[in-house]
């Protein structure tokens, strides 16, 4: 049977709400900050684990604040994953339904992994609570066991997202000799160069932070200059290290895409992302000289760099799915609904602006003040506005409703 | 020829797809309740905390934010996309429907999920490192925004059973789906509840407290909380009950397990008293006793009231036009979705489906059994186990081994649709003769003896092509003899 007529027959008949390329774009965007998260999580966590076993104080210190960042880049990985997770299934819903359902046990299972992953996490995060922040960490072993539970889930999906791009041996996996297997117990699909080029984003990445992390300490009256500059110099290592295994990982990736797509290896889109990592990668250098100025510059870097790779991805997806099996995900049928669209945009927009506005202006104050941390009048303004806003927010919620019932 | 867009199906034997879903449901609803309703408390707690200043109330909310950070953050936040993952590959399509019809508000819906997990970060490492008046208003934006995220999946929840109003199925449109007469009654009682998980859980940490005179404050503000919201959800229940469809209601009446109304009775019982004893006793309140009282509302009234949600809106599993096998029932002209059940009344299951190996296509002497099973684990495995455990058991409700019995029950009831809580299967007689033969097989001897025949079916098909090997074979060498 022809992929094509396959997947177009699974497309659900209820067709999407808005033009499918806004779906296109905000996946890219959402993915991208996803993938940020992960970088963070997975290089805050390695950090912490070799931190845990120098003995030296600085490494110690570090190790207490990148289990901190590890354990929130957790929540926010998982809270963004589901923006892209939503986009994939309005859009390439054929793909992504069939590769879940023939690895179910596998989907399962990232859940339960996830959730004993991030305990573990927290394990660590509660033996080392309460102690001074410069004594040696206890209990490391519990923060392995959570990143190989997190790098295992990683590959879950990184299968899944795989499994999407062979269609064609979707019936073979399904019903191999003819004998139908539904027990979804098979993982079917891999690359692993593919996995390595996302997993060691975290190298280059967790440096920009530190690099981050030096600029935003610095603004502490009672911060260690000397711990700072080390750590801002950690990171830079770590960028340039990191940013060259990378290139390699992702050359790696692309000589070792299936003959049906191997000239997506040289399409701009594959250039695109090689010139991103390249440019980020001179970041890093060029802030050497200038960590001070261009504290946060190497973590804007990294978000652009990260947009572009993620553009890259999903054009390999579309010239997978669409060049090679001519599914074509902007074909499909539109059934708009300016309502919830304009909801959407003005929710994210007014709502999300005001209100994340306000909490990330006083978390970042609140953490660059020694004691207690007041807010300016301007800030405190900005506070009741996003009240406001979400309360008006759920009024229109009712005042729909209402008129909906009584029409 | 046009085809059905069937997914494969994922079998699983021990309990069944449908209970991996409902576990991973009715975790997340006793996390992600109790999340939201500890953030409106905390959003009262932290505005008592600024007015009348008392620090030792932010103290809780520090205590309580964390635990619930442990527990229940990690556990809604990871089963809440793990509800779209079980369904997704339980029930591929049903998912999909909703995901299509109502995608920008699962987005908007994320908007207040980012909120409220920088929120509740926010809630319990500044208590001390913002004035009590900023603690205030971020507990406020923390207590709206969680509410918010209630409010919209209680529209998809109610849409999941019944559609708004009549007229999305000829219109559509985001807001018909969404408004109905259920809507605002689910909303209510699942609001009410979700206070009674907020002061159970609330108890373990107030357990915990080493002021007397604070534990016993926190111990009877828990309490009432408790109290008031239990008899508003139950002064709620009636009204919900009254905005489900008729259908619904004939499902409760007849198919829902003797035990559900007094379990859930009981457990409303048990709660009451719990709460009145931690009213009169506050020191009674310790933490073995709270964390039973969570278990007895995880297992003895969330569980039996997920199943139940699940059950009632049977034999559909999104908007009264997705059956639970997947199939689209009915024409949603507002959609421009059109019903399934012409197309497998003229060709049958077999032929349509993508992703079925071409051996499984036609049905013969040598493959009725595996051509049945296939239909079988298409058809009725989401609702029914093909094993001797799980959900329903098929093997349970055949009640007899004669082929020609089964064969007349599913062309004369199950095909016509006149099977209440059942989806109208059509099938074609060849369909309904291999699913009958592996029904009669199933219910004689279970798994086994379909494995069995199965493998006798393989045998079959192994002489057939030796014998058609030295056919051809001999073909062959008579050519070369000419």
């Amino acid at each position: 049977m022809e992929t094509e007529m396959m997947t177009y027959a699974l497309r659900d008949p209820a067709g999407v709400p808005t033009h499918p390329i806004v779906f296109f774009i905000v996946g890219i965007a959402t993915w991208a900050l996803h993938i940020a998260a992960v970088a963070i999580m997975l290089g805050g966590a390695t950090l912490a684990i070799l931190g845990s076993y120098k003995n030296d104080t600085n490494w110690h210190r570090l190790a207490h604040a990148m289990v901190d960042v590890s354990k929130i880049a957790v929540s926010v990985a998982i809270v963004i994953g589901v923006a892209p997770l939503l986009t994939t299934q309005v859009i390439y819903d054929p793909f992504w339904y069939t590769s879940n359902v023939l690895s179910a046990w596998w989907v399962i299972a990232f859940v339960g992994i996830l959730i004993v992953g991030y305990w573990f996490m927290y394990f660590f995060y509660f033996r080392n609570y309460s102690g001074e922040k410069t004594e040696k960490p206890k209990s490391t072993w519990s923060l392995i066991v959570s990143v190989a539970l997190l790098l295992f889930v990683g590959w879950i999906m990184h299968v899944l997202s795989v499994q999407t791009l062979y269609p064609e041996q979707w019936q073979e996996w399904y019903a191999p000799n003819g004998q139908l297997d539904t027990s979804g117990t098979g993982m079917h699909a891999y690359n692993f160069w593919r996995y390595a080029f996302f997993i060691s984003l975290a190298a280059p990445v967790i440096g920009a932070w530190l690099v981050a992390y030096r600029r935003y300490f610095m603004a502490r009256e009672d911060s260690d200059q000397a711990y700072l500059d080390w750590a801002g110099n950690l990171g830079l290592k770590l960028m340039n290290v990191g940013g060259v295994v990378t290139v390699l990982l992702g050359v790696a990736w692309m000589l070792t895409l299936p003959e049906k797509t191997a000239g997506f290896a040289t399409s701009i889109w594959a250039f695109m992302a090689l010139a991103a990592l390249l440019g980020f990668a001179a970041i890093g250098i060029m802030t050497r000289s200038r960590m001070d100025s261009w504290g946060y510059v190497p973590m804007i870097a990294a978000t652009v760099a990260g947009i572009v790779i993620a553009l890259s991805r999903e054009m390999l997806r579309y010239v997978t799915l669409n060049g090679v099996h001519g599914y074509n995900f902007m074909d499909y049928t539109i059934n708009m609904d300016w309502y919830s669209t304009i909801m959407f945009f003005a929710t994210f927009i007014i709502v999300g602006g005001l209100v994340l506005g306000y909490l990330l202006t006083v978390a970042w104050k609140a953490g660059q003040t020694k004691g207690v941390y007041v807010p300016s009048g301007g800030v405190q303004t900005l506070g009741k506005l996003a009240v406001w806003s979400i309360a008006i927010w759920i009024l229109q919620y009712f005042v729909a409703g209402f008129w909906v019932l009584a029409q | 020829m046009e085809l059905i867009g069937l997914y494969p199906t994922w079998y699983e034997p021990g309990v069944g797809s449908g209970w991996v879903v409902a576990i991973i449901a009715t975790i997340h609803v006793l996390a992600s309740h109790t999340s939201v309703g500890a953030a409106l408390f905390f959003t009262y707690l932290s505005t008592k905390a600024y007015r009348e200043d008392r620090p030792e109330l932010l103290d809780y909310v520090k205590k309580y934010g964390l635990f619930l950070l442990v527990f229940a953050y990690v556990l809604g936040s990871i089963t809440g996309p793990g509800i779209w993952y079980s369904t997704t590959v339980a029930s591929p399509r049903g998912i999909s429907a909703l995901i299509h019809t109502f995608v920008w508000k699962w987005a908007t819906e994320w908007v207040f999920f980012v909120i409220e997990v920088v929120g509740v970060y926010m809630i319990v490492y500044l208590v001390g490192k913002v004035d009590k008046r900023t603690h205030m208003i971020i507990s406020w934006v923390f207590g709206l925004a969680s509410y918010t995220t209630m409010l919209i999946i209680l529209g998809i929840l109610s849409f999941m059973m019944w559609p708004g109003q009549e007229e999305f199925f000829q219109t559509g449109g985001y807001l018909n789906g969404f408004y109905g007469e259920n809507t605002f009654a689910h909303l209510a009682m699942r609001t009410a509840f979700m206070f009674t998980m907020t002061a159970v859980v609330g108890g373990i940490v107030a357990a915990g407290i080493k002021d007397a005179a604070f534990k016993k404050e926190m111990a009877r503000k828990l309490a009432i909380l408790g109290i008031v919201s239990t008899l508003v959800g139950l002064a709620f229940y009636p009204w919900y009950l009254g905005t489900i469809p008729e259908t619904a209601k004939l499902v409760m009446e007849n198919r829902l397990p003797g035990y559900f109304g007094p379990a859930l009775v009981g457990v409303m019982g048990a709660i009451l008293a719990y709460f009145i004893a931690t009213l009169i006793q506050p020191r009674i309140l310790v933490t073995g006793l709270a964390g039973t009282m969570a278990v007895l509302i995880l297992v003895f009234g969330l569980w039996p009231e997920e199943t139940a949600r699940e059950s009632i809106r049977k034999p559909y599993v999104a908007g009264q036009y997705v059956y639970s096998n997947q199939v689209i029932a009915r024409d949603v002209p507002g959609m421009g979705v059109k019903s399934e059940i012409p197309l497998l009344e003229k060709h049958g299951m077999l032929k349509t489906m993508p992703l079925l190996p071409d051996n499984l296509r036609e049905v013969s002497e040598t493959n009725q059994v595996h051509a049945g099973e296939a239909v079988a684990l298409t058809m009725c495995s989401n609702c029914h186990s093909l094993s001797n455990s799980g959900i329903r058991p098929l093997k349970n409700y055949i009640g007899t081994t004669d082929v020609a019995l089964i064969e007349t029950y599913l062309k004369g009831a199950l095909a016509t649709g006149n099977t209440l809580y059942m989806p109208r299967i059509p099938l074609q007689d060849d369909e309904a003769g291999a699913l009958a033969e592996y029904l009669a097989v199933l219910s004689e001897g279970g798994p086994a003896a379909v494995a069995e025949a199965k493998a006798q079916e393989r045998e079959k098909q192994r002489q057939l092509a030796q014998s058609g090997d030295k056919l051809v074979f001999a073909a062959d060498s008579e050519q070369e003899v000419k």
